[in-house]
């Protein structure tokens, strides 16, 4: 278990040095995704599965692919298709490719001679637990990281907000302030005629 | 429910208020966007929660779950956390007014930031820092940028987002040091294990980025580089919120973080953090001297000020505690009128192209003869920042200095009885521009109204307040004396 762990986070920092060194975006999710996984395994090694689970799911699996995405998207066009072959080079997949080796060697090794049992210390930290300590000493904690995405949410909605989105807005308060004039030119107009009709009065009176 | 539960939601009341009127007021604009509404919406659930801490105080120390403690020190904090933030929502309703884009947002942000600052306060755990640090921060990234069209506006953003992000990269790693070594995260606990484990490198290392972490959010000199950028670009109720509830709050949770870690108590300790605070006076006061840009220059203060402030935590003995509270008190005082003044001539805010705000010095010159009162108030936080008698900034300063003669470190009185030598001139040099002849140039003021808004009401009574206290200091430091004792 020691080797698994020791060779993982070797692993796990190879593969974030190219993530920083890496030029091109997506190869650099490449290897992001590969530090990922290293680090999940090194979860496992420890005796947190849940936590492993958790990082291969919710990291390598969500996050990225919404990233790879973006990056894909914003590539789209006529030289698409070309520039795909381009990437498709061993130089740009050979590396991701050796290292996720190395972590599957490791998964195998680790399953063939079952010594999977213990942790490197320590007692195996089953979900169960990782629930008992979010929802027991750790409910605060629940709580403000609700109160943190809300914060992120906002900030990042209102600097994100798009110029037609601001003029839309804008359209719609200016509209709503032309109609609390039109409302207050209104009631001057009711008044008009009752002063012109006093006024009538008056000249009546003098006529 | 039981009773343990009953007190501690009751200690924690003040928190959850702060909470709920985030969500109220989202909830009012999703219904309709108004922004009266909102501003006096956020004004009443920071005086309820305000009103939930004052009677709280007979509840004593509580214990909430193990991560958060209610007690005098933290109550203390939060009064002024929610004290500045109040100010900050009536400075904001009047410069948002000329903000052409959604303007409700910005309460919503400034509310969640004085909550990551009352966790803050209250915090007794790592997990609780993190997270307090985190809510007091991301908030303030959209603050910053808030009027992001102007360039300013958003360097000031992405600079303090960027730094930020690797000072909590950092304070994380110190984190994960200090719990490998002691395997807790509690401060009394890793107080424990840090001086059963001696000077264990790792525990150290640990120590360290710790202290980077915290050191970069107080811009303390060697982190202080982001400051001047961020305080002159972010808008103004920003930027007051960033120079008051937030350092305040940080600079608390250090308190706490070295009363109960007695590792730190160790000789070449203090040696360090008292070098620190010498070059952080120094550097922040010289940086000053040849600012022509009132935030910029206000910036390079608060960077001193944060020097003097550090004497009180290398001395850590006898008025330490006194001292730290009744600076933080005259500090948050001051700096709300010097910032409040800036905020209130740059209202209501104008789009352009570079900074909207009314920072650079000559928009100043002959403010007399436009504004009097406006100046009188200006002047006064002057002469407070630069510790003169008969003004707040005078108590501190002489706390501060009695605290390190107390403890014979001569080197960290000289340099403090230098840097306010050295920071007289430049207070100075701002007041005089204050009463220059008006020149002809381009220039910004306040609205002829100014006096009658909600900013200003509170920009004199902080004013008021700093020469009251300045002649008459007893209530303060009776109520100082009784948190710290």
């Amino acid at each position: 278990m020691q080797i698994a762990f020791y060779l993982s986070g070797l692993v796990a920092i190879l593969a974030t040095l190219r993530v920083v060194t890496g030029t091109h975006p997506v190869h650099a999710l490449l290897y992001l995704i590969v530090s990922l996984i290293a680090v999940a395994m090194v979860f496992f090694a420890l005796g947190a599965p849940f936590a492993g689970a958790l990082e291969i799911i919710v990291y390598a699996g969500a996050i990225m692919v919404l990233f790879v995405f973006v990056v894909m998207m914003l590539n789209l066009g006529e030289s698409a298709v070309e520039q795909e072959r381009a990437w498709l080079q061993p130089k740009a997949w050979v590396g991701p490719a050796v290292l996720t080796a190395v972590l599957l060697i490791v998964m195998i090794v680790t399953l063939v001679s079952g010594d999977y049992e213990g942790s490197i210390s320590g007692e195996t930290l089953t979900a169960k637990m990782v629930g008992i300590s979010l929802f027991g000493p750790y409910l605060v904690i629940v709580e403000l990281a609700a109160m943190l995405l809300l914060a992120a949410l906002v900030a990042a909605s209102h600097l994100g907000r798009s110029e037609a989105h601001d003029e839309a807005d804008l359209a719609r308060e200016r509209q709503r302030e032309l109609n609390e004039q039109a409302r207050a030119d209104v009631a001057p107009v009711r008044e008009t005629p009752v002063n012109t009709r006093e006024q009538n009065r008056t000249q009546e009176g003098k006529a | 429910m039981s009773h343990a539960t009953m007190m501690a939601l009751l200690a924690i009341s003040p928190l959850i208020l702060v909470c709920l009127t985030v969500i109220v007021v989202m909830l009012s604009i999703a219904w309709q966007r108004n922004h009266t509404l909102s501003a006096i919406l956020t004004a009443v659930g920071l005086n309820v929660a305000l009103l939930a801490l004052l009677f709280g105080w007979s509840l004593g120390t509580v214990d909430v779950t193990s991560v958060l403690v209610v007690d005098d020190l933290s109550r203390f904090g939060g009064v002024l956390v929610l004290m500045s933030t109040l100010a900050c929502v009536t400075l904001a309703h009047h410069y948002l007014e000329g903000y052409e884009g959604p303007r409700d947002e910005f309460y919503l942000l400034l509310l969640s930031a004085a909550a990551g600052g009352m966790v803050l306060v209250s915090a007794r755990h790592m997990t609780t820092l993190f997270f307090g640090i985190e809510l007091l921060s991301m908030p303030l990234f959209g603050m910053l940028a808030y009027t992001f069209r102007d360039r300013g506006a958003l360097e000031s953003g992405i600079k303090y987002m960027v730094l930020s992000a690797a000072a909590t990269a950092f304070l994380l790693f110190g984190m994960a040091l200090l719990y490998a070594v002691t395997g807790t995260l509690d401060f009394a606990e890793l107080g424990e294990a840090l001086s059963a484990y001696g000077s264990d490198p790792w525990l150290l290392a640990g120590a360290g980025m710790l202290l980077v972490g915290l050191a970069f959010k107080l811009s303390i000199v060697p982190f202080h580089l982001w400051t001047p950028d961020v305080y002159q670009g972010g808008p103004g109720p920003a930027t007051t919120f960033l120079a008051t509830a937030s350092k305040v709050a940080v600079f608390l949770v250090l308190l706490r973080l070295f009363q109960s870690t007695l590792a730190f108590h160790e000789n070449w300790w203090h040696d360090l953090l008292g070098f620190i605070a010498v070059v952080t006076m120094l550097v922040g006061n010289l940086l000053a001297l040849t600012q022509n840009d009132l935030k910029r220059l206000l910036g390079y203060s608060s960077i001193a000020h944060f020097g003097y402030l550090l004497v009180a935590l290398v001395v850590n003995q006898g008025l330490a505690v006194e001292t730290v509270g009744i600076y933080l008190v005259t500090y948050v005082l001051t700096t709300l009128g010097a910032f409040g003044v800036v905020t209130l001539v740059s209202s209501p805010y104008v789009a352009t192209g570079g900074t909207a705000d009314a920072s650079p010095l000559h928009h100043y010159r002959g403010l007399f003869w436009r504004r009097p009162y406006l100046t009188a108030v200006m002047t006064v936080s002057m002469l407070s920042l630069a510790g003169i008698p008969f003004t707040a900034g005078f108590i501190g300063k002489f706390y501060i200095i009695a605290v390190g003669v107390e403890a014979h470190r001569w080197w960290l009185v000289g340099s403090v009885v230098l840097g306010s030598a050295i920071g007289l001139y430049y207070y100075l040099r701002v007041m005089v521009t204050l009463f220059l002849h008006e020149p002809g140039m381009q220039r910004r003021d306040a609205t002829h109204d100014w006096a009658e808004r909600a900013g200003g009401m509170v920009v004199l009574g902080v004013a008021t307040l700093v020469i009251l206290l300045g002649l008459y200091p007893t209530p303060m430091i009776n109520w100082v004396n009784w948190v710290a004792g």
